[in-house]
């Protein structure tokens, strides 16, 4: 069982929250980005959910959490409408930034149908290793942030956080990205840099083998007995860390 | 240098690499690399070729003092001869017979002449198995609902025991228990409360030995106030005696702290290996259990009985209880000196017989694991995140040598981090 509004937080912030590191990391996206003249902002209000400004520059692309002063403002009526415009199946409505509406048309579209490629990929793109470690990074962002959603928005979610100590996990593939989930009183915020003092550390091998347990091809249990995923410190947090990876499956699959 | 050399495990890691083939996870369970948290999984000998005593010896042949005692089945020593003598005895005679032995009957006198709160004895082969019969008949005998849980509950695996978030479990199967902190009066009145009374049961082991944490003991004055409580609310108390069971008090854990539970379950170091369960109870939940549709392949099978009683007998003699208290004392004072002498503070809580370390120079756990995995690579077999478990064929020797490669195992750790020194 997933719930809309608990997926509306997903799509805000791991989703769309993915523009960042896709800014960072992608070629193309810098190319489309470099059209850029000067930066536009664009904020999602989303009623009993997640609302969140996005600033795109020719540099990059930032998020930050509410609604403050965009360039463009686009309300939404309810979660489950939220969604369906992240599905394609809505198309959003500003009712500020009317002028600035082909940068929603051309520019964000094109960086969220770049996203779309590299998070929806098909087998043959994968075969280019380039794409690949590319896409698995990306991914690896998403759950990582989903995951802190789930903490705190899903039913079942919560509950798994209930049982967690305060305290940093360190989540990464091995020598690559690694992210922070930070847990305080039983509320998770996952950071896009590895902490400085982790009280768990959960680390994957390789993007290869990512990649198998972001799509379900391999237990993270079995790989710790094979010795491909690490685990240290705090056990019990990485426990219920992994009840949270379980879920994050249930929403993105 | 280290004094004793790092164990190679070359031949344990080849059959693991076979049973990843053909066993989920290789070692599934408590007994394996995720649940028993081998970090890292190189320092752990994987499989057992032979046992005796206190030692097991893995697939390399490097030899073993082992501190977990197969989770607690291993009371008296692994290999014990009056035990497996009675067991051979018994096997000879017939084990797993349509009509059960008269050695059930025995073995059910047995128990309930040792365990000061039982009347009865009824048989299975896990705790689970017992866990699971106590929570039904306690719903059974007072047609309520939930059941209370005390915070950082163990009561085996089967659907009710798990936890909502857990792969397979349904917020269905979980939705009737309620949880309440150790030693809250107050906190139990509160739930009673908040269900309109429709309390059951409340489950417990003896004391709070959860993992990743200090243990907690508990207090007879708590017991006490808990027995109260539940007398007067028409609560079913069930002592969850699983692990600790024989090991603080040959009449039960219950009765060390100076109570009779309603219902009170054993496995572990019930029969010293062989494979059986029991739940006790009293009179007056007596006819409740029998009329009980509860049943299994192998819960009547002899060969268990006979060892269980020579078990029993053994302890008895031996006074086992006292012996473990004796023999733990001794070793974890040892333990915190070597530990001292090389500036880590360990901490050892909860009862002597299973006490539970923790190095506390960090909060993260991580250099208690090192020193854990470098005892363990040098033939000290500890765990990192559980309780651990006393046998009584633990000699002054394997205890002195237990502590020197705990002592051995700390210098590396030291010399490992010039940050922290």
């Amino acid at each position: 069982m997933t719930d809309a509004k608990t997926m509306a937080y997903i799509n805000m912030y791991a989703v769309l929250g993915t523009l960042e590191n896709l800014c960072e990391l992608d070629k193309k996206a810098k190319e489309i980005l470099s059209s850029l003249k000067s930066p536009v902002s664009l904020a999602f209000e989303v009623k009993d959910g997640p609302a969140a400004t996005l600033t795109f520059s020719s540099k990059g692309c930032r998020m930050e959490d509410g609604v403050n002063n965009p360039d463009i403002k686009i309300p939404v009526s309810s979660c489950e409408k939220f969604n369906k415009i992240i599905d394609g199946e809505v198309t959003p409505v500003p009712t500020k930034g009317l002028t600035k509406i082909s940068f929603l048309l051309k520019t964000f579209t094109a960086l969220t149908d770049r996203l779309t490629e590299l998070m929806r990929p098909t087998e043959e793109a994968l075969k280019d290793r380039e794409f690949f470690v590319l896409s698995t990074r990306l991914t690896f962002y998403t759950i990582a942030v989903a995951m802190s959603q789930i903490a705190n928005q899903d039913a079942i979610g919560k509950a798994s956080a209930s049982y967690m100590v305060d305290g940093d996990i360190s989540l990464g593939i091995k020598n690559c990205d690694t992210a922070t989930i930070r847990v305080k009183d039983h509320h998770l915020v996952t950071i896009k840099k590895a902490p400085e003092k982790p009280r768990a550390i959960m680390s994957f091998a390789d993007y290869d083998l990512a990649s198998d347990l972001f799509n379900g091809r391999v237990n993270a249990l079995e790989e710790l007995c094979r010795g491909t995923v690490e685990i240290h410190g705090m056990a019990s947090m990485i426990d219920n860390m992994n009840r949270l990876l379980d879920r994050v499956a249930l929403y993105l699959a | 240098m280290s004094k004793y050399p790092e164990y190679n495990h070359d031949k344990g890691r080849e059959y693991f690499d076979r049973a990843l083939k053909v066993i989920p996870a290789g070692i599934y369970g408590h007994l394996g690399p995720s649940e028993g948290l081998w970090i890292p999984i190189q320092k752990w000998p994987f499989y057992s070729t032979k046992a005796q005593g206190s030692y097991f010896w893995d697939a390399d042949g490097n030899k073993y003092i082992d501190y977990m005692c197969a989770y607690g089945p291993n009371v008296l020593g692994y290999n014990d001869p009056d035990v497996d003598a009675a067991a051979k005895a018994q096997l000879e005679k017939g084990n797993c017979t349509t009509a059960p032995s008269t050695i059930m009957v025995e073995c059910a006198e047995n128990l309930v002449n040792t365990v000061a709160s039982a009347d009865w004895a009824f048989f299975c082969k896990n705790g689970s198995d017992t866990t699971t019969l106590a929570v039904m008949s306690a719903r059974a005998h007072t047609h309520k609902r939930k059941i209370i849980f005390l915070k950082g509950y163990y009561h085996g695996d089967f659907q009710w025991a798990q936890k909502v978030d857990y792969p397979g479990i349904l917020p269905e199967d979980v939705c009737h228990n309620l949880v309440a902190p150790w030693f809250d009066i107050d906190a139990l009145q509160k739930l009673y409360d908040d269900n309109d009374g429709d309390i059951a049961g409340l489950i417990a082991q003896p004391y709070d030995h959860g993992n990743f944490k200090d243990n907690e003991v508990a207090s007879r004055e708590y017991w006490q106030s808990v027995r109260k409580w539940c007398d007067d609310h028409g609560v079913v108390l069930i002592f969850d005696d699983v692990r600790a069971g024989f090991r603080l008090d040959l009449a039960g854990s219950d009765h060390y702290y100076g109570i009779k539970a309603d219902l009170i379950c054993f496995c572990k170091a019930l029969a010293n290996g062989y494979n059986m369960s029991a739940l006790c109870g009293g009179e007056h939940m007596k006819a409740t259990v029998s009329g009980m549709t509860y049943t299994g392949s192998y819960w009547m099978s002899a060969v268990p009985f006979a060892a269980c009683i020579a078990c029993i007998n053994k302890m008895k003699a031996l006074d086992t209880p006292t012996l473990f208290r004796k023999l733990g004392t001794q070793l974890t004072d040892g333990f915190k000196a070597a530990a001292q002498n090389n500036g880590f503070d360990l901490v050892v809580s909860g009862e002597p017989a299973l006490f539970y370390l923790r190095i506390a120079n960090d909060d993260s756990l991580m250099l208690h694991q090192e020193w854990i995995a470098e005892c363990v690579s040098r033939g000290l077999f500890l765990a990192s995140h559980h309780n651990h478990f006393i046998n009584a064929s633990l000699t002054e020797d394997d205890i002195k040598v237990s502590i020197d490669i705990a002592e051995d195992a700390f210098n590396v750790v030291r010399k490992n981090h010039p940050e922290l020194f």
